[in-house]
């Protein structure tokens, strides 16, 4: 159980929503698994941590659904049941501590575990450079900034256009499907190392229905507890 | 077993998923991931969909296969600390049986014939609607395994008391049901079903009271343990199924729901005996 701080409306239909609770503390990339109650959903949602700092847990949020709509709709101080954190997480696919040049590429809701990493990267002393892609209107400029050495906001047009791909950096890919498959054929084309953070229908979060799987140059994997993050090149569809 | 809650096949992996949340020492068993001859990748398309108190699936049996389970899962799964179930599905009679010959292999406590699941293409379902093949199945099964046999009974029978009969007349030493109801979802936006096979399994509360009745239909008609699932998520909800006439009970897609469930239920079970001075919980089975 957790209980919500704040629930603040961005722009429209998008949320940042902080929530405290003394779980065990993620690492970036990982998620968590989020049911508000009462409301008659049956299975928790999927939703990245954006930032953590001493047990306050930040989350951005998309209404899409039944959901997201009942998330939107909670106040502070109401609960949320809530599980995790779930996934492996960017540093279980590269450790992060090896990393001296990142650049960093979010589309939509796929910004939010990139505020995490960014901050995670930046402690370690990796110059951080962030592409942010919006469809209308750009959200967290300034907290992006303050956690950025670089930062680039593409606002109607496609993010992966701004970001040059080479050798040298690693690259940090999450949002919707055109925009990885973008990054990922412009990461094959320069010979670069992307690392990909992706999405699927889940039902437990936890590795155990088999409900999220994709296919993989090692076999079947789950996106919950083998992913989300994965080199680019495993993932079929991607990859070739 | 030191409790009647067992996590039932394809919620709870081969046991080790959830370690994080619970020591599954403290469960009644373990059902593993339904089994196939042939390792198996399952379903492509989308494979999970929620619905109103409950969820569709249509996973396809993903497993490695009942090689590589005799040779690893098995070997984990014994670790435990509680009863060991291994689920098999098939898609022919000689997958059935060349499965349970293998399994003769491993050390488990009990096999569950899962004649019962709707979500692949030939098999599967088909053994359990017809009580002709559903007993064929289980005594040929029965012939050649050295763990005790329970058959996995599907809710989609025409009747499924008849099917229960067959079964136990054939050899069956435990009845478990229900597998998933079969049912279907349109995404209206595109115009076209979710699922790639068009039907899916549908589980969770939203199909408990259907779950109960065919419990205390079947555990009224045979004289074997009949272990009840569908939609159990509350310590009431496993005393309901054990008036009816369960002997055990199985968690399912509830457990994707909370993680805990199976620990409260487990919990809610013992403090509801205490309170009502039962010896044994058992002494409540078939008082309805
Ligand atoms: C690892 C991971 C991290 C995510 N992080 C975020 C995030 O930080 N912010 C954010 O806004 N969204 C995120 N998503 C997507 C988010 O989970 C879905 O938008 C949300 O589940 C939709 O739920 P709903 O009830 O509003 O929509 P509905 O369409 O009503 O949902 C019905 C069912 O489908 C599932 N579902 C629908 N869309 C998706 C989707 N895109 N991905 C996974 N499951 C889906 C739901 O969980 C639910 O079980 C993430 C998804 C994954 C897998
Ligand atoms: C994701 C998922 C996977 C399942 N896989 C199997 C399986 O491999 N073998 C089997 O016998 N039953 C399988 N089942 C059925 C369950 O074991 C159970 O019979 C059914 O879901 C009803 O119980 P519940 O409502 O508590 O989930 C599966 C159910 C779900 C939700
Ligand atoms: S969501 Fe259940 S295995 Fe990934």
């Amino acid at each position: 159980m957790a209980l919500i701080i704040d629930n603040k409306k961005l722009t429209d239909g998008i949320y940042l929503m902080r929530v405290s609770s003394n779980i065990q503390a993620p690492r970036p990339g990982q998620f968590v698994m989020l049911r508000p109650e009462g409301d008659g959903l049956f299975l928790a949602r999927p939703i990245s941590v954006m930032d953590w700092e001493n047990g306050v847990w930040t989350f951005l949020y998309k209404v899409v659904g039944k959901g997201t709509e009942a998330m939107s709709r909670l106040e502070s101080r109401d609960d949320i049941f809530m599980f995790g954190p779930m996934g492996n997480g960017f540093g279980r696919v590269l450790p992060l501590e090896k990393i001296r040049k990142a650049v960093l590429i979010g589309g939509g809701m796929g910004i939010a575990p990139m505020y995490g990493l960014a901050k995670a990267l930046r402690k370690t002393g990796a110059h951080v450079k962030i592409h942010l892609g919006f469809t209308d209107e750009p959200i967290l400029r300034k907290e992006f900034s303050d956690v950025a050495d670089e930062l680039v906001i593409n606002v109607g047009g496609y993010v992966t256009d701004d970001v040059r791909f080479e050798q040298g950096p690693v690259y940090f890919a999450c949002g919707p499907d055109p925009m990885m498959k973008a990054a990922a054929r412009k990461a094959r084309e320069a010979g670069a190392e992307l690392i990909v953070s992706l999405e699927s229908r889940m039902a437990c979060g936890m590795g155990a229905c088999l409900g999220c799987t994709i296919d993989t140059t090692k076999g079947s994997k789950r996106v919950c507890k083998d992913g989300p993050c994965f080199r680019y090149e495993e993932v079929t569809g991607l990859g070739k | 077993m030191k409790n009647p809650v067992i996590a039932a096949s394809g919620t709870f992996g081969f046991g080790i998923e959830y370690e994080e949340y619970f020591d599954p020492t403290i469960l009644g068993g373990v059902s593993s991931k339904g089994l196939t001859l042939r390792p198996s990748r399952g379903n492509a398309g989308i494979r999970v969909w929620e619905t109103p108190m409950g969820m569709l699936n249509s996973i396809g049996l993903e497993n490695p296969g009942v090689e590589h389970f005799v040779s690893h899962e098995a070997l984990e799964m014994r670790k435990l600390g509680c009863a060991v179930i291994a689920n098999l599905g098939g898609h022919s009679e000689e997958d059935y049986v060349t499965g349970a010959e293998m399994l003769n292999g491993c050390d488990i406590d009990i096999l569950e014939l899962n004649i019962s699941c709707p979500n692949v293409k030939s098999g599967g379902m088909a053994f359990g609607t017809d009580p002709d093949q559903a007993a064929d199945i289980t005594s040929k099964v029965k012939a050649v395994t050295r763990h005790p046999l329970m058959v996995k009974l599907t809710p989609n029978a025409g009747d499924i008391v008849a099917v229960a009969r067959a079964c136990e007349e054939a050899g069956a030493d435990g009845l478990s049901l229900i597998n998933t109801v079969l049912g279907m979802a349109i995404d209206v936006r595109a115009e076209k079903a979710v699922f790639n096979n068009v039907y899916a399994g549908l589980s969770g509360p939203a199909i408990m009271p259907i779950a109960l009745r065919m419990v205390h239909q079947v555990a009224h008609a045979v004289s074997i343990p009949v272990s009840g699932l569908g939609g159990i998520s509350t310590a009431e909800d496993a005393i309901a199924f054990i008036m009816a006439g369960a002997s055990t009970v199985q968690v399912g897609a509830t457990t994707f729901r909370d993680p805990m469930a199976m620990v409260n239920i487990i919990k809610g079970l013992e403090e509801y005996a205490e309170k009502k001075s039962l010896k044994n919980i058992q002494d409540i089975r078939g008082i309805v």
